[in-house]
């Protein structure tokens, strides 16, 4: 009896002894595997911000040019300055820089250096100030978005190019009087859209895109949290949770630009609100982010244990209080996790503005809900669809603008998470 | 091994044919109706779905005494003393049955207002469930629920008074803000007493109130319910069946959810009238 089971206890270590190095292999390699898939995501995830870094950030410098502008009193009537012929005083400051060109292409190739934004800069200055008049002033003026892309190397230097060689040798001979430099883009921060990309600017979109989600924060958020509190703690649960519940998920995975269609359907062509409006995109946008705020707010709400719910019910709680005394400021952080991720969804979506044309080319900063607007990731793909060479790096830093965007939204979300967690 | 074929011919025999004694069963032996009872239950059945929890069983509680009910897992204690505030209410497939009169007033008619019936029968569960709230927020919650205490002093005095008959008062008077998962399990347990009486229930309802507590604290805990009987009427489920003889004056013993004897706890314990409740207490099952 006692050799029995010496012998089944030998052979009991024998076995295990036998599949361990087994084991230890299958743990090692699954190790390796995860490595490598963390090594492989990590590797594109640098490609990626390595490419639009490289490709975005010249974008946050321009180039500028000095002229010695003359305001001449003859070109500026006083009694109407506002309109005042600014391109004409552009021009003649222009010539001033190389009195021996004469000819139109000559002069038209010359006009072409610099920015036709240049002339508003001209007027806003004459209007604010005009003890300009009659003066010589030298100015540094915004430079068309050709000359910005030869500085920064974008744009070979030879005249087989876009420049030709007259121009290639007013070029060189700016730079050596110190009249090109380049500065930071403020235009990029203060303007919307335009045609030329050296005046084109990012703050149509971003105010779009704010106005945008600030509806859908506002509808989503309570919407959400109300209805996956009543799903979750007062809704007997039967068929009908079991139909909802399901109805729920799968309108989560719903192609985002059907979205688009309904709300053209409903909030445009029935209901009659403005096309384009961020009331809109936002109202699009509620309809599309509500699953996702329901659903990640009902396993935030189980998952606050039921004795919390037991005492305060024991203790005489009506379900309401039990629900906003206890249970909701417990699920609030898994709450607000979703909300954010709804919500960056949201910000990131382009297919459902196509379809109540938030999808244009809109040059005014929207300034209310109902103004034309744009949003970010539809000023992404705009730009990257127009062929001039400046825009391809504006593409890249509105994706970094977006980025940062991004950032920050996910950073006040674990902020507030961590400020509401609790532990039980 | 004996034992354990004995247990294995009781769940047998139940689950075969739910009456397996059914006079002897069905008919509580003991003294279960008293002539003054604060609580009187009568023939209360338990249904989650289509299984039977707890059948017919009928007995009246008087006031001022703690009554232990002790019996072997799953016999439906703690069902029947969840039926007494109706905490069953909170199962969707729970389904009471019978009459339960509170002071001649029948507490299981769906018109009943459970908040208010709540705030009369407090419970103490079996894990210490204290909110993540404050110490003092924790015991102030249900007066200031049920507008108890109109002014912040009244609140406070509140606090104090429950706590100090909690015992625990000493222990955290210096830090009532702190939070109340800070404390140590058996604090926990008396925070949560505390918080129970401070609404002023007339009857304590008490799940395995020491089942996750050391023996130091499941004493401080006894001693606190021996001195709460002179205000309350206690209910206290317990698989300690020393506990049981400690500290309460009448014992009920279930059995697959039938009530088999309820006698004076001296008696339970030391000449049961029940065959199955002799098998319990001796140690032969359970």
């Amino acid at each position: 009896m006692t050799e029995k089971k010496k012998y089944n206890l030998h052979s009991v270590t024998d076995r295990v002894h036998s599949g361990l190095s087994r084991r230890y292999r299958a743990e090692k390699c699954f190790r390796r595997f995860g490595v490598c898939a963390i090594g492989l995501s990590l590797f594109f995830l640098v490609i990626l911000f390595a490419d639009i870094m490289h490709k975005g950030l010249p974008a946050f410098l321009q180039t500028q040019i000095k002229l010695a502008v003359f305001f001449d009193p003859e070109l500026l009537p006083l009694e109407n300055l506002e309109t005042a012929d600014f391109n004409a005083l552009l021009k003649s400051s222009c010539r001033a820089l190389f009195p021996g060109v004469k000819g139109r292409r000559s002069k038209k190739s010359l006009y072409k250096l610099v920015s036709d934004g240049a002339a508003y800069e001209l007027r806003k200055q004459v209007l604010r100030n005009h003890k300009l008049i009659g003066t010589t002033q030298d100015l540094w003026l915004i430079a068309d978005d050709e000359l910005d892309m030869l500085m920064k190397g974008n744009i070979a230097r030879n005249p087989t190019g876009r420049f030709n060689q007259q121009q290639l040798y007013w070029i060189e001979k700016l730079e050596q009087d110190g009249r090109l430099r380049r500065r930071f883009n403020l235009t990029f921060f203060t303007s919307g859209d335009s045609r030329d990309p050296e005046l084109s600017g990012i703050l149509g979109a971003l105010s779009g895109t704010v106005l945008t989600l600030l509806i859908t924060l506002m509808f989503s958020f309570p919407i959400g949290i109300g209805a996956a509190i009543y799903l979750e703690e007062f809704l007997k649960k039967g068929r009908f949770s079991d139909f909802l519940e399901v109805n729920i998920n799968n309108l989560a995975a719903v192609p985002s630009i059907i979205f688009g269609l309904l709300g053209l359907g409903i909030f445009i062509n029935f209901f009659g609100l403005p096309r384009s409006a961020p009331l809109v995109g936002g109202l699009v946008l509620t309809l599309m982010t509500l699953p996702t705020i329901i659903i990640s707010s009902r396993a935030a709400i189980k998952a606050v244990p039921p004795s919390i719910r037991e005492a305060a019910l024991g203790l005489g709680a009506s379900p309401v209080q039990v629900v906003f005394h206890h249970v909701l400021p417990l699920a609030l952080p898994g709450m607000l996790t979703g909300t954010i991720i709804g919500m960056a969804r949201a910000l990131g979506e382009t297919a459902p503005l196509l379809m109540i044309g938030m999808v244009a080319f809109i040059v005014d900063i929207p300034k209310s809900f109902n103004s034309a607007a744009t949003v970010l990731p539809v000023q992404i793909y705009l730009w990257a669809d127009s062929p001039e060479r400046a825009f391809t790096e504006r593409t890249s830093a509105a994706i970094i603008v977006l980025l940062v965007f991004l950032v920050l939204m996910n950073a006040s979300a674990v902020y507030l998470r961590r400020k509401f967690e609790r532990r039980w | 091994m004996n034992m354990m074929l004995k247990k294995q011919f009781y769940e047998n025999t139940a689950t075969e044919s739910k009456l397996p004694d059914a006079d002897g069963i069905r008919q509580t032996v003991g003294e279960p109706f008293l002539e003054n009872s604060r609580i009187s239950c009568r023939e209360i059945d338990v249904f989650y779905g289509q299984k039977a929890a707890i059948n017919k069983v009928s007995l009246d509680i008087g006031s001022n005494e703690v009554i232990a009910m002790i019996g072997p897992s799953g016999c439906g204690k703690s069902t029947f003393l969840r039926c007494l505030n109706r905490m069953n209410d909170t199962i969707d497939s729970c389904r009471v049955t019978g009459s339960i009169l509170l002071d001649g007033e029948d507490i299981n008619r769906t018109d009943v207002d459970v908040v208010l019936l709540r705030a009369r029968v407090g419970m103490v569960f079996q894990k210490p469930n204290p909110f993540p709230k404050s110490i003092w927020e924790n015991v102030a919650y249900g007066p200031k629920i049920h507008g108890l205490a109109p002014k912040k002093n009244d609140l406070d005095e509140i606090v104090e008074t429950s706590l100090r008959r909690a015992g625990l008062w000493d222990e955290v008077k210096d830090r009532l803000d702190e939070l109340g998962i800070g404390l140590s399990g058996g604090q926990q347990q008396r925070l949560c007493i505390a918080r129970t009486i401070a609404v002023s229930p007339e009857v304590i309802l008490m799940d395995e109130p020491c089942s996750a507590l050391d023996p130091i604290a499941t004493a401080k805990i006894e001693d606190l319910i021996s001195g709460l009987r002179e205000k309350f009427t206690i209910i206290i489920v317990t698989h300690s069946m020393q506990q049981a003889s400690r500290i309460s004056q009448r014992t009920a013993y279930f059995h697959l959810g039938n009530l088999v004897e309820v006698s004076t706890t001296r008696q339970l314990f030391t000449n049961p009238r029940h065959q199955l409740t002799e098998d319990y207490i001796t140690g032969r099952f359970g």
